[in-house]
């Protein structure tokens, strides 16, 4: 399978300033090298220092239990499953996996149709303020979303995304992303729901041309 | 596919993204619930009856694996590891989706699943005869129907 690598850019904390990166439209054995040799111990060292610090388990991050090696074996192959990683400084910074056909919309004005959906998305330890202050990179996630945006488009769907939030991620949604707030979902651990238009990415994607 | 959105564009929205978390994913979630979790070196017994209870609660809604996982949206591998494999430790949200589907207690069925302490030895014990009792056969036979419905109870009870 060839994997396109695009050039990006994210913004590098200490410096203040963009550091080269890429987007790959793949999660491959490097990404899951990189989980499990680089993400994982810094996982568990940020873990322990909450632990000491007594923090209340409900603000531990909600995706400390994810296994992205068998997310991954469990939709290699499958077109139905795009994936996309973030690479930055020769190390993965975040990961996506997409499913094209299984949801459907459930905004009254576009109920129905389809959309892409976002099955998981994460980013890095070290790029999560709430794990290591100051993170290092920020721009995983407008990243990944424009991907899944782009997908959309690719397939159709006109830009109209659909995704499950942890708790401690619906304030980026909300208010970074501007999807809709369907609300908790009591089929989904009362997860909040949130959906995009095809107006509200074509804003997103505004957005960031003229900021 | 586009992704040639340009540098700018990412900076932009970098500049834009805050502080705030961007995990999403209903598998992602981590349930909060009243077990204590078993470390993961502590989770190499094998867990017969889980596996066996699973399968026989599907037979007896007569639904082929790839129905329930589409039912219950679970990973159809994942259901098939659950039923095969005794060594097998599902993922707790997985646990929660049958758990509503069976219409089974979920501190229940994380207990017989490996993933908590048991709080009930009794539930313990009685997992362990229904896996004496329930060998897996073509038919959902009268004593296995027996079985199930007997554990059933059990998990059902109140405490």
């Amino acid at each position: 399978m060839s994997i396109t690598k695009s050039p990006k850019v994210l913004l590098n904390v200490e410096w203040q300033a963009g550091e080269a990166a890429e987007l790959w439209d793949a999660i491959t054995d490097q990404q899951l090298a990189d989980w499990e040799a680089l993400w994982q111990p810094a996982l568990r060292e940020a873990l322990q220092r909450l632990h000491r610090e007594k923090v209340p388990l409900e603000r531990w991050p909600q995706s400390r239990h994810w296994d992205w090696r068998r997310k991954a074996a469990s939709i290699r192959g499958l077109l139905a499953n795009p994936a996309f990683s973030v690479m930055c400084g020769g190390v993965t910074q975040g990961m996506m996996i997409l499913d094209t056909t299984r949801r459907r919309c459930r905004i009254e004005s576009q109920k129905g149709k389809n959309l892409v959906y976002v099955e998981y998305i994460e980013n890095a330890p070290w790029n999560r303020e709430q794990l290591f202050k100051p993170s290092r990179y920020k721009g995983v996630g407008t990243m990944l979303i424009r991907a899944a945006i782009e997908t959309s488009v690719a397939e159709g769907f006109k830009g109209r995304l659909g995704l499950h939030s942890l708790p401690q991620s619906n304030d980026f949604y909300a208010n970074t992303c501007r999807m809709t707030d369907m609300g908790s979902d009591a089929r989904y651990q009362d997860l909040h729901y949130f959906e995009m238009t095809s107006e509200q990415s074509e804003e997103f994607i505004a957005r960031g041309a003229r900021s | 596919m586009n992704t040639e959105f340009d540098a700018e564009w990412c900076l932009n929205m970098a500049r834009l993204e805050g502080d705030g978390e961007i995990g999403a994913g209903t598998v992602a979630a981590d349930p909060i619930f009243d077990g204590e979790l078993i470390e993961q070196r502590q989770q190499d017994e094998p867990v017969v009856a889980f596996g066996r209870f699973v399968r026989l609660m599907r037979r007896r809604r007569n639904m082929d694996v790839e129905k329930l996982a589409n039912t219950a949206d679970i990973d159809i591998e994942e259901l098939v590891s659950i039923e095969e494999d005794p060594h097998f430790r599902p993922e707790v949200r997985t646990v929660y989706q049958l758990s509503m589907f069976f219409d089974i207690p979920r501190e229940s069925l994380l207990q017989i699943a490996g993933l908590t302490k048991p709080k009930d030895n009794r539930i313990y014990q009685e997992a362990v005869r229904f896996a004496a009792r329930s060998e897996p056969v073509a038919a959902l036979t009268p004593e296995e129907r027996v079985a199930l419905e007997t554990f059933v109870a059990v998990l059902n009870e109140k405490k």
